[in-house]
């Protein structure tokens, strides 16, 4: 009889230490990052008299304002385990060079047809990943290729220019001003960010889609089960990410002043990087859009530092790299400790 | 019905870009335009052939009798320019022992192919003109300027009449490899290649070489064992331009100040002769010169900017001017970190000439830049080419002009070739 309320009591205690350790793994998850960055900064005081400044943290910011944007809508890919947008860096430079391909008609329809042009990407790719389960990464990867030569056909290799195609109207002046537009001394891009971070936020945490689609990151067979609408819902998924892309494009165009089928290049790995960083797990299911914001702001202020530091180019990839492994690990390696990940 | 939905999909999809892109045609058929002329001229050879007298000329005469000086490019400038040749210094012993800051520590790179190297299996010229002749050019990858380039020797091949055909590996080496065996069994004339890998295209062209077609490199500086197999090459001085362009930039800073390098990317010749081809410069020239930092952000105006801001934020006073490999993503990154700093006493020179760079020249937001043009690039070596098959004497090396493009004479410059 002892023994038996011993057992019961050890098994108690076991389930007790587990609780505690998921507690401490959903907080180091959630935020941990913050925790890195506040380490980054602290080490950055030490480093450059120079580094704790109200402009050096500026810059930082306005220079991840654009991987933010993409992320708000590539961490919803990640959350539905659906690691991530390979094609994303063609969805920027295809709705960055179809609305300076179209300013002739104006600002605002040049806009919404080249965030259309971004948005159907992101409807093809829902479709065929959601609906005839392609496998995610080999799907948007063959995406990227194809549009990337469809663009490059259809203007023969060229880039063209905001201000050529528009005949020197006020529309192609118009477009290169989205990025250089500030408002107190901070471009919009920056408010566009956060903006959608936190719309990204209430979603994810407050509707029955973010619930839906938590539930489809956890397990998908449970969400097919339990009678969600799994194809629609991965659809919508990639709409939003695609969404995201075509408005990061269109921002990284407007500041590159040319619509070019590069434009987006190496954006696709720093996103992920971010999004892992920021606590968000590739089998996903888990994580938020506060730490999405927090792995954006570790890889702006890691690359500063670096920089303060003297590191050259190469050796920052190689950081930057190596900690997206050592995070990957990390994170797959306690949640399978606890039993609660294959990844 | 799911497939059928998928396919009207993909089908607006792709109508929506093909619609859209039809607004840019104008400036391929402006581009064209120089063609059409190259076109006309290969036309006026193939009209005389209807002349009795000229129909008796041999392929030679014919080819010889080409006048391609009036052949210009988009830009309004002649496509076949002037070629210069430049002093070679003699060789140290051990250039690499040298300190980087030494030019002579990049003898080797600068002047790869002057050197006294035999050259080896080169096939004697046929000496029976360039009309009819097939070259294949295999470029290095897909960018504006080497569509430029290809534009350049499509005009230049037209009008001394070859046929030219035109393949791009798209920056992948393990494809480019792979186009030079396809093109080897394509039996043409002559190959150009431009070379992805320095290192690489020593086995491309010993490969080309063996199979006893001749060939030619072009644009980037191969490493100089290479320059043993091929006819010659024929490009930019980049060292040289940059040397030119340092010289500007050290008047204009008074002799002194710190300098930056925002890089080009790794592997081919400009990343080291854009910066070290300056760095060099201000040492043996200009003592009060120092460097503060060299970075390579890639051709990414946001990450330019940011490292940029960095440097700001870091050096503070001491940043006097940046040198740029490129002077259009990488000149917006550099122009708009130092415009949100109140920084614009910051100078600014940059490897040319993007439309991009030629507005900040005009705006004299840029100190100054080089002059390239993508289409003379093209060009030359199939200008090499044809005087090769005219049985006439093609050095081992072909630099294109150097020039400083500056406020004073941008205008010369305009339009741009991309």
């Amino acid at each position: 009889m002892n023994k038996k309320i011993e057992k019961q009591g050890s098994v108690s205690q076991n389930i007790a230490h587990e609780k505690q350790s998921g507690k401490i793994l959903d907080i180091t998850s959630r935020f941990g990052v913050y925790g890195i960055l506040i380490v980054l900064i602290i080490a950055g005081i030490f480093i450059n008299s120079n580094f704790f400044s109200l402009n050096n943290f500026k810059n930082v910011i306005q220079a991840g304002a654009f991987l933010g944007i993409l992320c708000a809508g590539m961490a919803f890919i990640t959350y539905s385990g659906h690691f991530a947008d390979m094609s994303a860096p063609i969805t920027m430079a295809l709705s960055g060079i179809v609305t300076i391909s179209c300013i002739s008609f104006g600002i605002v329809p040049a806009l919404l047809i080249g965030i259309g042009a971004g948005v159907l990407v992101g409807v093809i790719n829902g479709i065929v990943i959601g609906k005839f389960k392609a496998n995610p990464i080999i799907w948007t990867l063959a995406m990227n290729f194809v549009v990337s030569g469809i663009i490059r056909w259809v203007y023969s290799n060229k880039q063209i220019y905001p201000d050529v195609e528009s005949g020197g109207s006020i529309a192609g002046e118009m477009f290169t001003n989205i990025s250089r537009t500030y408002l107190w001394g901070i471009p919009i891009s920056v408010f566009i960010m956060i903006g959608l971070l936190l719309i990204g936020q209430f979603v994810l945490s407050k509707t029955r889609y973010g619930k839906q689609l938590k539930i489809i990151g956890s397990n998908i067979d449970t969400a097919k089960l339990t009678g969600i609408n799994v194809s629609r819902n991965i659809l919508i998924a990639y709409i939003i990410a695609s969404f995201a892309a075509a408005l990061a494009g269109i921002f990284v165009t407007s500041f590159g002043k040319v619509g070019a089928y590069y434009n987006g290049e190496g954006y696709d790995f720093r996103a992920v990087t971010a999004i892992v960083i920021g606590g968000m797990t590739l089998s996903g299911g888990r994580g938020n859009m506060i730490g999405v914001l927090g792995g954006v702001l570790t890889i702006g202020i890691l690359s500063n530092l670096m920089t303060f530091i003297g590191i050259g180019t190469f050796e920052q990839q190689i950081v930057t790299g190596a900690i997206f492994i050592l995070i990957v690990w990390i994170n797959s390696n306690s949640l399978r400790k606890l039993g609660r990940d294959d990844a | 019905m799911k497939k059928i939905m998928f396919i009207v999909i993909a089908l607006v999809m792709i109508t929506a870009v093909v619609l859209t892109g039809c607004n840019t045609t104008t400036p391929a058929v402006e581009a064209d335009a120089p063609a059409d002329d190259a076109g006309d001229a290969a036309d006026d050879a193939t009209a005389d052939d209807a002349t009795a007298e000229e129909a008796e000329m041999s392929n030679l005469d014919k080819s010889l009798a080409l006048n391609i000086d009036s052949v210009v490019g988009s830009d309004g400038q002649p496509l076949l320019l002037d070629l210069e040749k430049k002093d070679v210094p003699e060789r140290p012993a051990d250039p690499d022992a040298l300190p980087e800051e030494d030019p002579l520590h990049w003898y080797d790179m600068e002047y790869a192919g002057w050197g006294a190297m035999d050259k080896e299996n080169i096939p004697a010229s046929p000496a029976d003109g360039s009309i009819g002749k097939k070259v294949i050019v295999i470029i290095n990858g897909d960018h504006p300027y080497l569509t430029a380039y290809s534009n350049g020797a499509t005009i230049a091949a037209e009008a001394y009449g070859m046929d030219i055909q035109i393949m791009s590996p798209n920056w992948d080496l393990n494809v480019q490899n792979q186009q030079v065996d396809q093109a080897i069994n394509a039996k043409p004339d002559m190959i150009i290649l431009i070379p992805l890998d320095a290192k690489a295209a020593v086995t491309q062209f010993r490969r080309i070489n063996d199979a006893g077609v001749p060939c030619i490199a072009s644009n980037m500086l191969p490493e100089a064992e290479a320059m043993k197999y091929v006819i010659g090459w024929a490009g930019p001085d980049d060292w040289g331009q940059f040397r030119m362009l340092a010289d500007v930039l050290a008047e204009e800073i008074g002799g002194k100040g710190g300098v930056a390098y925002v890089q080009h990317a790794p592997g081919g010749s400009p990343y080291f002769a854009r910066c070290w081809g300056p760095l060099s410069q201000f040492a043996a020239n200009y003592p009060d010169i120092v460097t503060l930092d060299k970075q390579a952000p890639g051709f990414e105006a946001d990450k330019t900017k940011q490292l940029v801001s960095d440097w700001i934020t870091k050096f503070g006073d001491e940043l006097t001017a940046i040198v740029a490999a490129d002077d259009s993503a990488q000149a917006i990154g550099i122009i708009e970190a130092l415009k949100e700093a109140g920084r614009e006493d910051v100078k600014v020179i940059a490897a040319g000439n993007s439309k991009i760079g030629m507005d900040y020249i005009a705006s004299g937001e840029l100190l100054a830049i080089s002059y390239q043009s993508a289409e003379a690039d093209g060009a030359t070596p199939i200008k090499m080419a044809a005087d090769w098959f005219n049985g006439l004497d093609v050095d081992p090396v072909y630099y294109l002009p150097k020039h400083v493009i500056t406020q004073a004479d941008v205008a010369d410059f305009l339009p741009a070739q991309w």
